[in-house]
């Protein structure tokens, strides 16, 4: 058995393992983010068009493009302010448009048009979708978040910024968009 | 490559001399300002958000966004930061110009920087700029809308809208005193392009104001402070800030024992970098606000 006859020793391996302690808490801490920080700088852009087509059900329309839409195209299909509650743009992006919903000058709730040919992934969660908002398929996403997905590319969100704002709140705020006016772009 | 996002984040100081001040200044925004640091963390804050596979999905999702150059967030970072340089450097600057005024054996130095009025007015307007141009590569609004911009204004909270406090406070009414809009104002009006070329925060950003040349790039910077004037001048008002409530609340949390207040101003501008602080922690916060949008 090994025994260990000096403090100083004693005190060197003690330190040693906190030291080791600490970088594996460190590396462990860095390493649910790596993987993400590595595949996005590898060349690839993952932000990048998808090249697979995306499904048409619109039949009248000529395919959409491969590229995203500007966020700006978003912006007349979001619902109105109403009901006490009030509307301030928030971010405008290329394939994405967000708004503040806001009620008493208190921030509740963020409404999201974005266009997922970026991000397919998005647009594939909807397959485990169980039930409908006007007709397009809809899920919950944690706590926060409902979202619907229209025409199989374009996914509308809305996330609760406080708990007053329910998921009742979100599915009644997502019935107020223009569904038709998005799956018409 | 650049130092991944999260990284930055995490790296954000929960003490020290920038967070001193901010936490001094919260007197004129009250309750606005958390220091939110750390990457998981701000997600958590921002959202709200306790399920840890939608964390983790908006985290790299963020990393993605940060990432893709084309989206305007590392640009945004940088301007940040380049402005925080500039400003410590200009607290060198105009320290040396007070000596150069006190002792006239150190007169000349008078010849090598600007009167230290003109350098924080420079400055001040220089970091206007950059909080118009770093604001639309994150929100996505075209880089010279001042107008979008002045709206967007009204709408600033937590760390935007301390950032902007501080700015006015510190950059503002500590050295160039309750006149400062005049002040400035007229300063810009009548500044040439040698001077503001010679200016340090000018030159760190010079590439990203908009306008063809340097002229052209004093132009929009005297149109932005003009716009965004009335809105300082309101905020003062409103918040009945003056330079000794800012001086007073500085002196509970920062030892202060010169009560010359563009020393004090000069002082932090070497010892703090406020812009860049809570410059990360709004695009951290906008990031994770459209990451969790779009996953």
């Amino acid at each position: 058995m090994l025994r260990l006859k000096s403090p100083n020793l004693l005190a060197f391996v003690f330190l040693s393992l906190v030291l080791l302690g600490g970088g594996c808490y460190s590396n462990e801490s860095n390493s649910r983010w790596a993987n993400a920080q590595r595949e996005s700088t590898q060349g690839v852009n993952p932000t990048a068009t998808s090249e697979s087509t995306q499904s048409q059900t619109a039949s009248n329309r000529p395919p959409r493009s491969n590229k995203p839409l500007a966020g700006g195209e978003f912006n007349k299909f979001f619902p109105a302010a109403s009901d006490g509650y009030t509307r301030v743009a928030s971010q405008e992006k290329e394939g994405f448009a967000e708004y503040k919903l806001k009620k008493d000058g208190k921030d509740v709730a963020m409404l999201a048009v974005t266009d997922t040919v970026t991000n397919p992934e998005a647009a594939a969660k909807f397959r485990e979708s169980t039930r409908q908002i006007n007709g397009y398929p809809a899920i919950d996403q944690g706590s926060t978040a409902t979202a619907v997905l229209v025409d199989n590319r374009f996914q509308v969100k809305v996330l609760s910024r406080n708990p007053s704002f329910t998921k009742e709140d979100r599915e009644a705020w997502l019935q107020k968009f223009n569904f038709a006016g998005i799956a018409g772009l | 490559m650049s130092k991944p996002i999260y990284e930055i984040v995490d790296e954000l100081p929960t003490s020290g001399m920038t967070v001193t001040l901010l936490k001094s200044l919260d007197f004129v925004v009250p309750g606005q300002w958390q220091n939110i640091t750390g990457f998981d963390n701000t997600i958590r804050v921002v959202t709200g958000e306790t399920d840890e596979q939608m964390i983790q999905q908006i985290g790299e999702r963020a990393i993605q966004l940060y990432n893709d150059k084309s989206q305007g967030y590392q640009t945004a970072l940088w301007i940040y930061d380049a402005v925080g340089k500039g400003s410590g450097a200009l607290g060198a600057a105009a320290l040396a110009n007070k000596f150069g005024e006190n002792f006239s054996f150190l007169s000349f130095l008078n010849r090598l920087t600007p009167k230290a009025d003109t350098a924080q007015a420079i400055d001040l307007s220089v970091k206007l700029v950059a909080e118009i141009v770093a604001y639309c590569k994150i929100n996505g609004i075209p880089g010279d809308s001042i107008g979008e911009f002045v709206s967007a204004l009204a709408d600033y909270s937590g760390e935007s809208l301390m950032r902007m406090a501080t700015l006015v406070s510190v950059d503002a009414l500590l050295p160039l005193g309750p006149d400062f809009i005049e002040k400035v104002g007229s300063t810009i009006g009548g500044l040439t392009t040698d001077e503001l070329q010679k200016n340090q925060t000018f030159d760190q950003i010079n590439n990203e104001i908009p306008g063809g040349d340097t002229s052209s790039k004093l132009g929009f910077i005297g149109e932005s402070f003009r716009s965004v004037s009335n809105w300082m001048g309101s905020f003062v008002s409103s918040r009945n800030l003056t330079q000794e409530s800012v001086a007073s609340n500085l002196k509970k949390y920062i030892d202060i024992t010169d009560n010359k207040l563009d020393y004090v101003s000069a002082f932090l501008d070497m010892t703090t970098n406020y812009y860049e602080h809570t410059g990360v922690q709004t695009l951290a916060r906008r990031l994770t606000e459209r990451a969790v949008a779009e996953i």
